[in-house]
């Protein structure tokens, strides 16, 4: 098995020795990681430390970071020093680009070779990517939990495949343990409704952990509400638990708008929708300019991560950005988390692009409307982050993507910036106050930890749970 | 300094990216060669950011090196010829970085780095500048690998040579064994029938199977045997896609080998079938749907290279799956326009706006005559007006698209280009029903009148097919022949939204040809524009046979460009009989290949009968160019349009129409038999013909057409 290639706890101090209670936090994505993911882990992991807990993260190691979105280390710099954390030398296959560690097959017939490395994997777990990464991950579990026995097991999902480590570990240690499923895994949420059946392997694997866990946590109602609904025994169990913004993200004051040199409208987050997506926006911010005299002056900042391993900044999204160079529109590539509310202060609106409908909600949204800033909507009409946006003084509700109406979108943004007043910024902000990230969290954490306390109502025995799901064993 | 190699094997499809690198790689102070396995005049690179190169090795010239990349994989080929490239080898063992801009270019890479163990080898551009910025700020670090790595890549260099020989010459055991060789045994046939149908495949190798024994099979002439098979195969792939994709690519490697498929009926129907399916839920797979099996219902062989196109043959029976496809009805269903089109205006001059799909001689005419309109303003409009127009006008892709959705990116940059036009002109004469056509209905035209000229051949291609004809207020005919096949390829020219159908001749301005005869051009016959199997030269060489058997002073002149052999294997075919005619005749001087002319006019002042031996015509512009200069016309009586109830004599004379090569001949003789005979023939035909197409007779007719409103 590979041992973890590095383990530190940031203020030097050894790992703590069971007085108190102790976590481990299977968080992939962890700071450093450039993930949006990584606020809410980090915010989770200083939580427990908070109330009291040794927290070990288990993540893996920043070369595999290097090679998908980046790494940002201001984002580590938030990470309470009494955590430890653990990383594995995990990383993704596919997305090597040192042509040197290829082999010659995979030279001569790349997609063949994926196609190989992908069945090898789903042989694994039943995830593509990372199904492979199972054995290192239990192995890591079981290796942590014998150093320091845990009192609890927090599980953050995707990957999926790390239900497999936290079965692996309730199995032989009867470790109890949560899932924070953000997104789910059963649920399709770009597409809507199911992504795979309860009888397939991945829907076993799902059905077999998630009746076991202490608590099951989710970023919106539609999810949880998906879930309920699937599994009518966890109801009680399942819990919203929305992402949140970070108070230090958010810029105490945005800039006055200067109508004569013209507006900045930015979108910050990852470049993760299809290009025809970014086109159509792009193609509603010409015809927006062609048809007001302001934004005709005005600029669209696009910063953020665009594709990863060798086809990072490299695709058919960064071609679209340059060629809508002339239109006033840059890409500035991504923004680390400490400059997060310098970024937000520049702009004077916001472009929220997402993808998928009712079951995203995304993590964005929360800091965009706590900026105070217009926001454009710029995403299927029926997406989880109007539920956010709803109420906000300062919305340009979502049309759809057809250009013609983006463009109206963009044109009713400029009108409302222009006229735009201080108290009407004040009540925006006043709007998101309920979404910060440490409210959003901390009755979540505290109950988790409340169960554990109490010893919670989880079964106690393996026939127990054999009982309940009818297989030991996925 | 540090060297970077950079190889790409496919031009970028983003080269801004590319040249974007470059700067940055130059801001590091990093030295770039870029090896290209393409042309570099595609790449628009200053000099200073890369010294460029182009390693694709002319293969005509090497017999011995084409055999071995045929018996190569794919992805090894740019080696193949990379390691050929002294400039590459120089480069490689110089560079600190060797980067793979592209997938493709991935295994030249791995070969490089296999020889220079020193430099860092990379996929991607922006991995590269990370690994040259490590490199630059580890400088004075100690060079990677060493020793150890070169002695491993020497030894593995070796081993790999004698590996990839065993590979391939299984590959080609397995090739030759499925070939054409052993399907012209009843044995081999009956075994890969069998085969290619045996359970538990993959889909996608039995797909690869099917169509490398489909493919044999039908180049053995065993196509019957080809046919069950593929029935069988198509049976047994659960996957409607592929199932779709395996019928159409043996439809097309049938096309290739200039055969009109045996199954395309079948091809196309799964291909439309899948397009219904994916219409409402992914646009772009329907789309690609449609492509395909459009591009099989108007591949040039059925319609181009060989003489008898089923779509004239049979029109229904050939559209039928089109007929019954909801994603194809869509693309050429009627979405109307807001407003009928305005009058002309009375108190300024019609704006006028002429749309062609590329400016030529033809157009040109048409420009200056357009020009000469009563109380018009013109402006043309040519597909290279805007940047992207160009590209736009050739992607029927997301012109479909954009029919389908009506929400696309797309249909926006349509807009964007073509809505100003529109709001110029008050009418809009297209030339052509081309994309052009498509693409300007593609958005409801407000009160502007559009004309589209439909001459003939467009019938056989994709763009009638995606033009709204709701939007389009007239269209234009050259001859009546074409109405009712028009009507049969597109049905909604019979539909109550359908448009008023004119006929208007081409506008010729035909004075210039109006030259005294030579003396030889009595028995000189001319053929003018051969370039194309439906020209069918070989028709009047069979009248120039029949001729010469009575009388050895006939002879037969060839203008223009000559057919291309390289357009499909029928093509090559028909022209391998055509260059035996040539052999024959020419050395007796009974046939002269004249090659294209700037001056036609002075050369059929040589020609005393004009021939058009095609087998369909929209005009027969040639002919009637020759007739006016005095030459006696005989044409074939167009085959294509043979049964129905107008053909060649709808529009010509009925003496000069034939419906043989006898005939042809009879006719010639005819009229050639005395001097006297000959030049009174001539005189008569020129007079029908001057009376009848020149632009001074033709003009009121323009003149009232765009003098007409709407609806």
């Amino acid at each position: 098995m590979p041992k973890p290639v590095s383990t530190t706890a940031a203020s030097g101090t050894p790992p703590a020795t069971g007085v108190r209670p102790h976590l481990i936090y299977l968080a992939i994505g962890f700071p450093p990681a450039a993930k949006s993911c990584a606020y809410r882990m980090r915010e989770t992991a200083n939580q427990f430390c908070r109330l009291g807990w040794d927290v070990t993260v288990v993540t893996i190691c920043e070369e595999a970071w290097e090679r998908e979105f980046g790494l940002d280390h201001t984002l580590s710099e938030g990470v309470d020093p009494r955590i430890r954390v653990v990383e594995l030398p995990l990383v993704r296959e596919d997305l090597e680009t040192n042509i040197r560690a290829f082999s010659e097959a995979r030279t001569l017939d790349p997609k063949g070779w994926l196609a190989g490395l992908r069945k090898r994997e789903k042989k694994l777990f039943p995830e593509p990517a990372f199904g492979g990464w199972r054995p290192t991950l239990e192995e890591a579990l079981l290796s942590v939990h014998q150093e320091h026995r845990a009192d609890l097991l927090l599980t953050t999902c995707a990957p999926y495949v790390n239900l497999a480590a936290t079965w692996r570990l309730w199995q032989e240690h009867r470790v109890p343990y949560a899932v924070d499923f953000r997104d789910g895994w059963s649920v399709d949420v770009i597409g809507g409704g199911e992504a795979f059946t309860r009888d397939s392997e991945a829907g076993r694997w799902e059905s077999r952990v998630l009746e076991q866990a202490l608590a099951v946590w989710c970023v919106n109602d539609p999810i949880a509400q998906f879930y309920r609904d699937r599994y009518p025994a966890l109801a009680d169990r399942v819990q919203v638990v929305r992402n949140g913004f970070d108070e230090d993200s958010i810029p105490a004051r945005v800039r006055t708008p200067d109508l004569d040199a013209g507006l900045t409208l930015g979108y910050l987050g990852s470049v993760n929708f299809p290009p025809a997506f970014l086109e159509a926006v792009l193609t509603g911010w010409r015809i927006a300019r062609q048809e007001n005299s302001l934004l005709a002056r005005s600029r669209f900042e696009v910063r953020g991560h665009i594709g990863a391993g060798a086809a990072r900044e490299a695709n058919r999204h960064m071609e679209l950005l340059r060629a809508a160079e002339a239109d006033g529109v840059s890409f500035g590539g991504p923004v680390p988390k400490a400059a997060l509310a310098q970024t937000y202060g520049s702009w004077d609106a916001l472009v929220l692009m997402l993808v998928g409908g009712r079951y995203v909600t995304s993590g964005k949204v929360y800091e965009f409307v706590a900026t105070g800033l217009p926001v454009v909507s710029a995403h299927d009409v029926n997406h989880d982050a109007s539920t956010v946006l709803a109420g906000h003084p300062l919305w340009i509700p979502a049309v759809g993507l057809a250009p013609r109406r983006l463009a109206d979108s963009f044109g009713e943004a400029a009108r409302l910036v222009a006229k735009i007043t201080e108290a009407e910024r004040a009540e925006a902000r006043a709007h998101a106050q309920r979404f910060t990230r440490g409210a959003q969290l901390a009755p979540a954490v505290a109950h988790l930890a409340d169960l554990v306390g109490r010893g919670g109502t989880r079964p106690t025995s393996p026939s127990d749970h054999r009982a309940l799901t009818g297989d030991s064993r996925p | 300094m540090t060297h970077v190699l950079m190889i790409a094997v496919a031009p970028p499809a983003e080269q801004t990216i590319l040249v974007d690198a470059l700067k940055r790689f130059r801001g590091k102070g990093a030295t770039v060669h870029l090896a290209c396995f393409f042309e570099t005049g595609t790449l628009e690179i200053e000099p200073g950011l890369a010294e460029l190169h182009t390693f694709a090795v002319d293969t005509a010239a090497d017999p011995r090196f084409r055999r071995t990349l045929a018996r190569s994989q794919p992805a090894r080929r740019p080696w193949l010829h990379a390691r050929r490239s002294h400039w590459i080898r120089e480069h490689a063992r110089r560079a600190d970085l060797m980067v793979a801009v592209d997938a493709k270019a991935i295994n030249t890479v791995w070969e490089l780095a296999q020889r220079n163990t020193r430099a860092d080898a990379i996929s991607g551009l922006a991995p590269a500048l990370r690994a040259l910025t490590a490199r630059v700020e580890a400088a004075g670090a100690t060079a990677n690998g060493g020793l150890g790595r070169q002695v491993r890549s020497s030894t593995s260099i070796g081993v790999r040579g004698v590996r990839r020989f065993v590979v391939d010459t299984g590959r080609s055991t397995l090739l030759n064994a499925s070939g054409t060789k052993v399907m012209k045994l009843p044995a081999g046939a009956w075994l890969w029938s069998k085969a290619v149908a045996a359970p538990r495949i993959p889909d996608n190798l039995r797909s690869k199977l099917a169509l490398r024994v489909h493919t044999s099979m039908v180049r053995a002439g065993q196509a019957s045997i080809a046919i069950r098979t593929s029935a069988a195969a198509a049976s047994r792939i659960r996957d409607a896609q592929t199932r779709a994709r395996l019928l159409a690519d043996e439809a097309l490697a049938e096309l290739d080998l200039g055969r009109v498929p045996t199954e395309l009926r079948s091809a196309v129907t799964a291909q439309l079938s899948n397009a219904d399916a994916w219409a409402t839920k992914n646009p772009k797979r329907a789309v690609d749907a449609l492509a395909s099996a459009f591009g099989l219902l108007t591949h040039r062989v059925l319609h181009l290279d060989q003489v008898r196109s089923p779509l004239l043959i049979e029109p229904d029976a050939f559209l039928a799956p089109v007929r019954t496809s909801t994603a194809a009805r869509r693309l050429s269903a009627p979405r109307g326009r807001s407003t009928i089109a305005a009058p002309p205006p009375t108190d300024r001059p019609q704006r006028l706006l002429l749309v062609v799909p590329d400016v030529d001689e033809s157009v040109e005419e048409l420009r200056r005559h357009c020009a000469e309109l009563s109380n018009v303003e013109l402006r043309l409009l040519g597909v290279d007006a805007a940047p992207d127009s160009r590209a736009m006008a050739r992607d029927s892709k997301s012109i479909m698209e954009e029919i389908l959705t009506r929400t696309s990116p797309f249909g926006v940059r349509v807009e964007d280009w073509i809505r100003p036009h529109l709001d110029w002109a008050d009418t809009v004469l297209v030339d052509r029903c081309l994309s052009t056509a498509a693409l300007v209905t593609l958005h409801d035209p407000g009160a502007t009148r559009i004309i589209v000229r439909l001459n003939g051949p467009e019938l056989f291609e994709l763009w009638p097919h995606l033009v709204d004809f709701s939007r389009v207020d007239t269209l234009v005919l050259p001859s009546v022949h074409l109405r009712e096949p028009a009507q049969a390829v597109l049905p909604w020219l019979a539909e109550a939204e359908a448009p008023r159908i004119e006929v208007l001749g081409d506008p010729l301005h035909l004075r210039p040809y109006d030259r005294p005869k030579s003396d030889d051009a009595r028995f000189t016959l001319g053929l003018v524009g051969f370039n194309a199997v439906t020209r069918d030269p070989r028709w009047a060489i069979e009248v120039l046979r029949i001729l010469r058997k009575q009388d050895q002073r006939y002879r037969l002149m060839l203008v223009g460009t000559g057919l291309s052999a390289k357009t499909s294997a029928a093509a090559k075919r028909y022209n391998d009989q055509l260059r035996k005619d040539y052999a024959e005749l020419e050395p007796a001087g009974a046939l002269l290949r004249q090659g294209p002319t700037d001056d036609l006019p002075q050369t059929l002042t040589g020609i005393g009968v004009i021939l058009d031996s095609s087998v369909y015509q929209g005009f027969p512009r040639s002919l009637v160019l020759g007739a006016a200069s005095g030459a006696v016309p005989v044409a074939r009586d167009w085959p294509a349009f043979a049964g129905r109830s107008e053909g060649a004599a709808a529009l010509l004379p009925a003496e000069w129409v034939a419906a043989t090569p006898q005939q042809a001949a009879e006719r010639v003789l005819a009229v050639t038999a005395t001097e006297e005979r000959w030049r009174e023939a001539g005189r008569e035909a020129a007079g029908h013909t001057y009376a009848t197409w020149d632009w001074p007779v033709v003009r009121p007719e323009y003149d009232r057409l765009l003098g007409r409103t709407g609806h």
